[in-house]
């Protein structure tokens, strides 16, 4: 009430358009219409999904409302036929009144067993793949070929320093007299530039294996010369022992000490 | 029937059975079927290969 006295100058419209009554509702507006037959259409012949479609309650539906119109809608689905899905089932799920576990192990393993063997095969061909991805980056047969030099100890007299290729580089085999050995067993180690004892050196002290490069520039030392009657690189002057060590001139490290095993009379380097 | 029940219940249901089923079946499959190509390989390639022919040469 009070909306009306304050929109005085509307209050006719208002009276006009909505009748108000006393406890607030709005009087029902009771409207006739014609009873028309209903609702829903008629269930189709053949079960497509088109046709099924067509006939659920949810599209071009028209509902009439009124005092003697039924308004409701069916949804239960009690009247349409279920469709035959007998062409997508195995052969055990066919009758549905035998129990799913009296068959189940069967058609579970069948297709367990499909998806393991395929992952059996991808695997080893994964396996495959990456095995000779792995090897193709190993050296080549040629290379590891070059790789080992074998040297018969037997070639190489008393004091005789000799030299062979391996790896593209110079390495003396020194066969080393008695007097060589005690000599460079004796040496000092506070005396030595770079200190390695004799033993780290030369695995059998008979022979001194070393590649014979000077580790001052890279220059092939001479062999049995030098004030300590090893090495002497002629380039900058830098004398080697009968150890291979570094004991005057401008080289920082001692020769080179390749890996070598030793097999009965055979030396193997590499 | 009842070897595929074993079989289901034991390796399949389970994934980490399932997974090392799987593994262990490539372990032999390889073995196997690489016996097998490399058979297949030889007796298809026979009098080519270096096996057939090297006793001329040592």
């Amino acid at each position: 009430m009070t909306s009306v006295v304050r929109a005085g100058h509307l209050a006719p419209y208002f009276k006009a358009s909505s009748p108000v009554v006393s406890n607030g509702l709005k009087i029902a507006a009771a409207v006739p219409t014609p009873t028309d037959k209903l609702v829903v259409k008629p269930l189709p012949k053949t079960s497509t999904v088109q046709t099924l479609h067509g006939a659920l309650p949810i599209q071009g539906l028209k509902v009439k409302a009124g005092a003697k119109v039924p308004v409701q809608v069916r949804f239960a689905h009690t009247d349409i036929a279920v469709p035959d899905f007998s062409a997508y089932r195995r052969k055990e799920n066919q009758d549905p009144r035998v129990k799913a576990e009296e068959h189940v192990d069967g058609r579970h393993s069948f297709t367990y067993l499909i998806a393991g063997a395929g992952s059996v095969a991808s695997a080893y061909a994964a396996k495959s793949v990456v095995t000779q991805f792995v090897s193709s980056m190993a050296a080549a047969a040629d290379v590891l070929a070059l790789a080992k030099i074998e040297v018969n100890l037997a070639e190489i007299p008393e004091g005789k320093s000799v030299t062979f290729k391996w790896r593209g580089k110079p390495l003396f085999i020194r066969h080393r007299t008695p007097e060589e050995i005690a000599t460079e067993k004796a040496v000092p180690l506070e005396s030595l530039r770079d200190p390695q004892t004799d033993e780290q050196r030369a695995q059998d002290p008979k022979f001194l294996v070393v590649i014979g490069v000077c580790t001052h520039l890279g220059c092939v030392p001479v062999a049995n010369a030098g004030d300590f009657g090893g090495y002497y690189c002629p380039c900058h002057g830098s004398h080697y022992d009968a150890s291979g060590r570094i004991r005057k001139g401008p080289a920082p490290l001692n020769l080179e000490v390749p890996p070598h095993t030793y097999t009965d009379n055979l030396l193997i380097v590499g | 029937m009842s070897m595929w029940a074993t079989l289901n219940r034991n390796v399949f249901k389970r994934t980490s059975t399932f997974a090392l089923a799987i593994a262990s079946g490539t372990f032999f499959f390889e073995r196997t079927f690489d016996l097998v190509s490399n058979t297949l390989f030889e007796r298809i390639n026979k009098g080519k290969l270096w096996n057939d022919i090297k006793d001329k040469y040592e």
